[in-house]
């Protein structure tokens, strides 16, 4: 074996040691439940899709199939396929402002076009506005579309601490919800069965914060690229049991990667942080961009948005609606500098990444102010790129990666100087 | 001073509102800024405050791309523009009636970069119209009304309330004989008159818009009665901060016959029931007036009231007028525009705004070519 033979084989094997296995268990679960949600299309199980940041846990205690159109819309994008799927809704008179999940969800609904051949048909819809009021408006589509009834679960926005009023308004809502899927699917409410579905959704999502966590340590053993990838079963399936041991087993890999100090990158120079959504047709180039300037995203705003904190009360139902309606996107300003402060400091980040997204409004009206006051209170730089989740007919790449090459540039500068 | 003196002048302050608004505080009137007709501008009223009302202006961004996107309607973009220049220093503070995701954003990022003294939120909910909303908004209702009383550091007395809303209510059915005026007596106060003349309220006291709209109603009723050629239409959307369109569509000798503008039929739609307690009562008004579009459609579907008023108002077209980046209208877009043709057969036409590009050439040719496909030129 010659020389560069050996080099090859060691960087072989080095990537190999480096390769998070537990993304094969992720994809056989997401690809079952996929299939599953699929075959159920046409029989007597009820399927209904949801937001991504709505209550599913009654559904799965009412044994009713979710499907998440976001995510969907996440992976057509990641397979380079939403465009398309917009200009069909674009050519039946939706702007081209609207936010590219909706408008890829139209247009695969109309086709049955992405990935894998669209999603299943709902019998019912279920919309949560605590991420953006578009989703009502893109689930009074859907349901227009498919004739099928909608439940919305109206969750009001929070300044400060959650004011008792809109808890009430929240609890009311969960009763309904229960109500409306007694009705639907004819099924009695069972407590002991929610509970059961509620303590597996909090438990999920304390592994979840818990493999998170893991990249406090340095090298970080995974980036945030990984862990766009690793939230779908959070999202998709908390509250049932192999979502359970899906997290558990990678929780164990990562500190196994933690101990053996095993990190994502060949090197780790700099840690980043990154605040919403991902750029998801491009994160193959930024994954290899960030690599090859030796920056670890190792934290984001977006995937600790399913790392929900426990409410103390005797009562599940408002416990749920209590969750639902404080979470990351449904609070002020201050609030969300707060958690971006919280997780600069947690994960000693030298900076932080804004991806200001077109295609969501209450996710990037305000980065700017935030991107001040985190330098304000960390005294690290950020910076802001522009481009949309899905729609990559927003997205220059030439200016975004030369952005990210100067700002982690100037990071250096920085750390000579300090 | 007859009708068409005062009408003219009430289309020179919609043209630019702002040196009027300037000139309000050497008046003795003590302004506030609201965005939205879902702010319970009796609240205010009975505080001894005056609900201002900003709509945006043409003019170039200049110290808001700091802090908005290019990509969030010109509305937000040219208030708060106009506030960190300096120009609003008039008002004694904004309130943010939570409508849609800018103006939920729009508030914190307004508050943190302005220093005036009054800051006021109204979280609304999106289900307007059932049952199970309503308590979380008279709560509300009731928690704006303890936010300006503290401010003030005093009660605002219940009595005062019940008068403000009276006030307002006289001004909800002048605005409306005003409206219905326009389809009774054609020829005498053009759709762009009329809307210069209820739009002219948002800058001034209500008492002041009643004895204004009075007197235009006591010289219109006395007038009599033209036939008009100009060819019927309805104007959809927000707001219109400025008269151009209306000015073009009587250039171009069409007549707004009705709207469902938020500056105009939406703004005045419903009252507030004056024999129940205040609060419950203001919040039951926004609870059951027609719904802006950023809220859910429950009660009553948008397109069915909006093919109505399209029907009794005999209007032939339809002319969407938007603010780009407004997703709640421009979601409705497509289904209002099936359901306009396939059920009525009545065309519309979809027409972005921009108020920091704002170009009138470019809305005349197009509106210019829609008219000409309906009178089939």
């Amino acid at each position: 074996m010659s020389a560069e033979e050996h080099r090859e084989e060691r960087d072989k094997e080095d990537k190999e040691r480096r390769r998070i296995k537990s993304g094969a268990a992720m994809r056989d679960l997401m690809t079952k439940y996929y299939m599953e949600a699929k075959a159920a299309e046409g029989t007597d199980r009820h399927i209904a899709w949801i937001t991504s940041g709505g209550p599913v846990e009654p559904l799965i205690a009412f044994g009713v199939i979710p499907v998440y159109p976001e995510n969907h819309g996440a992976m057509c994008g990641a397979a380079h396929m939403n465009v398309e799927l917009c200009e069909v809704a674009e050519s039946r008179g939706f702007s081209r402002d609207l936010c590219s999940y909706a408008r890829g969800d139209i247009g695969s609904a109309i086709t049955r076009g992405g990935p894998i051949g669209g999603l299943p048909r709902p019998t019912f819809l279920v919309c949560c506005n605590n991420i953006c009021n578009t989703v009502f408006k893109w689930y009074e589509e859907l349901s227009r579309f498919f004739d099928v009834p909608l439940f919305i679960f109206d969750t009001p926005f929070v300044r400060g601490d959650l004011p008792s009023h809109h808890l009430d308004y929240a609890r009311r809502q969960m009763e309904e919800y229960i109500s409306f899927l007694e009705r639907i699917t004819g099924r009695e409410y069972d407590e002991a069965r929610f509970v059961e579905v509620a303590a597996k959704s909090l438990y999920a999502s304390g592994l979840w914060a818990e493999v998170l966590a893991c990249n406090q340590h340095r090298p970080a053993p995974m980036t945030c690229f990984d862990a766009f990838i690793l939230m779908a079963p959070i999202v998709t399936l908390r509250g049932t049991q192999e979502v359970v041991d899906f997290y558990q087993g990678l929780l164990k890999e990562m500190r196994e990667r933690v101990e053996q100090g095993i990190g994502i990158l060949p090197s780790e120079k700099y840690r980043l942080l990154w605040d919403n959504i991902p750029v998801w047709y491009e994160m193959r180039n930024l994954g290899r961009l960030f690599m090859e300037l030796e920056a670890c995203l190792v934290a984001d705003t977006y995937t600790s948005a399913w790392t929900f904190q426990e409410v103390e009360t005797e009562d599940p139902l408002e416990a749920m609606a209590a969750i639902y309606t404080e979470v990351y996107l449904n609070i002020n300003l201050e609030r969300m500098a707060d958690k971006i402060e919280s997780l600069a400091r947690r994960f000693e980040v030298d900076g932080m990444v804004m991806h200001s997204n077109r295609s969501c409004k209450p996710y990037s009206l305000g980065q700017y102010d935030l991107a001040k006051e985190f330098t304000r209170r960390t005294g690290k730089p950020a910076l802001i790129i522009e481009a949309d989740h899905t729609d990559s007919r927003w997205y220059n790449r030439a200016e975004v990666e030369g952005r990210i090459r100067d700002f982690v540039e100037n990071l250096l500068a920085e750390s000579v100087t300090a | 001073m007859d009708m068409r003196t005062v009408a003219g002048e009430c289309l020179e302050m919609w043209r630019n509102p702002y040196p009027h608004l300037a000139r309000l505080r050497d008046e003795g009137e003590r302004p506030v800024a609201f965005f939205c007709s879902y702010t319970p501008e009796e609240i205010l009223h009975a505080a001894g405050l005056t609900p201002v009302r900003l709509m945006g202006a043409v003019r170039t961004i200049t110290h808001a791309d700091a802090h908005l996107q290019a990509y969030c309607c010109s509305l937000a973009r040219t208030d708060l523009d106009m506030a960190l220049a300096g120009e609003l220093d008039f008002l004694e503070g904004a309130v943010f009636a939570q409508t849609c995701d800018t103006m939920m954003r729009l508030s914190d990022i307004w508050r943190r970069n302005t220093s005036f003294p009054f800051h006021g939120d109204l979280v609304l909910p999106i289900r307007m119209g059932e049952e199970i909303s309503l308590p979380f908004l008279v709560e509300e209702v009731r928690r704006f009304r303890k936010q300006v009383e503290d401010y003030l550091g005093q009660r605002i007395w219940d009595d005062a309330l019940e008068e403000s809303i009276h006030v307002y209510n006289r001004n909800r059915r002048l605005a409306d004989r005003l409206y219905r005026m326009r389809r009774e007596k054609p020829g005498v106060l053009d759709g762009l008159m009329a809307t210069a003349c209820l739009v002219a309220g948002f800058w001034m006291r209500r008492e002041k818009h009643n004895e204004l709209l009075h007197q235009i109603m006591e010289d219109a009723e006395a007038g009599e009665a033209g036939d008009t050629e100009r060819l019927p239409l309805l104007v959809s959307g927000s707001v219109c901060a400025t008269p151009d369109l209306y000015e073009l569509l009587a250039e171009l000798d069409a007549e707004v016959v009705d709207d469902d503008l938020c500056c105009g039929h939406r703004y005045f739609d419903a009252y507030v029931d004056e024999s129940i307690s205040p609060e419950e009562a203001i919040a039951r008004r926004l609870w059951q007036r027609v719904n802006c579009p950023a809220k859910h459609q429950c009660l009553e579907d948008r397109a069915e009231r909006l093919l109505r008023q399209v029907g009794d108002s005999g209007a032939r077209g339809v002319v969407f007028f938007l603010q780009s980046f407004c997703e709640p209208h421009l979601f409705d877009i497509p289904y209002l525009r099936n359901r306009l043709q396939e059920e009525l057969g009545v065309p519309s036409l979809v027409l972005e705004s921009e108020l920091q590009s704002f170009s009138r050439g470019q809305l005349r040719t197009r509106l210019q070519a829609f008219l000409e496909t309906i009178r089939g030129v």
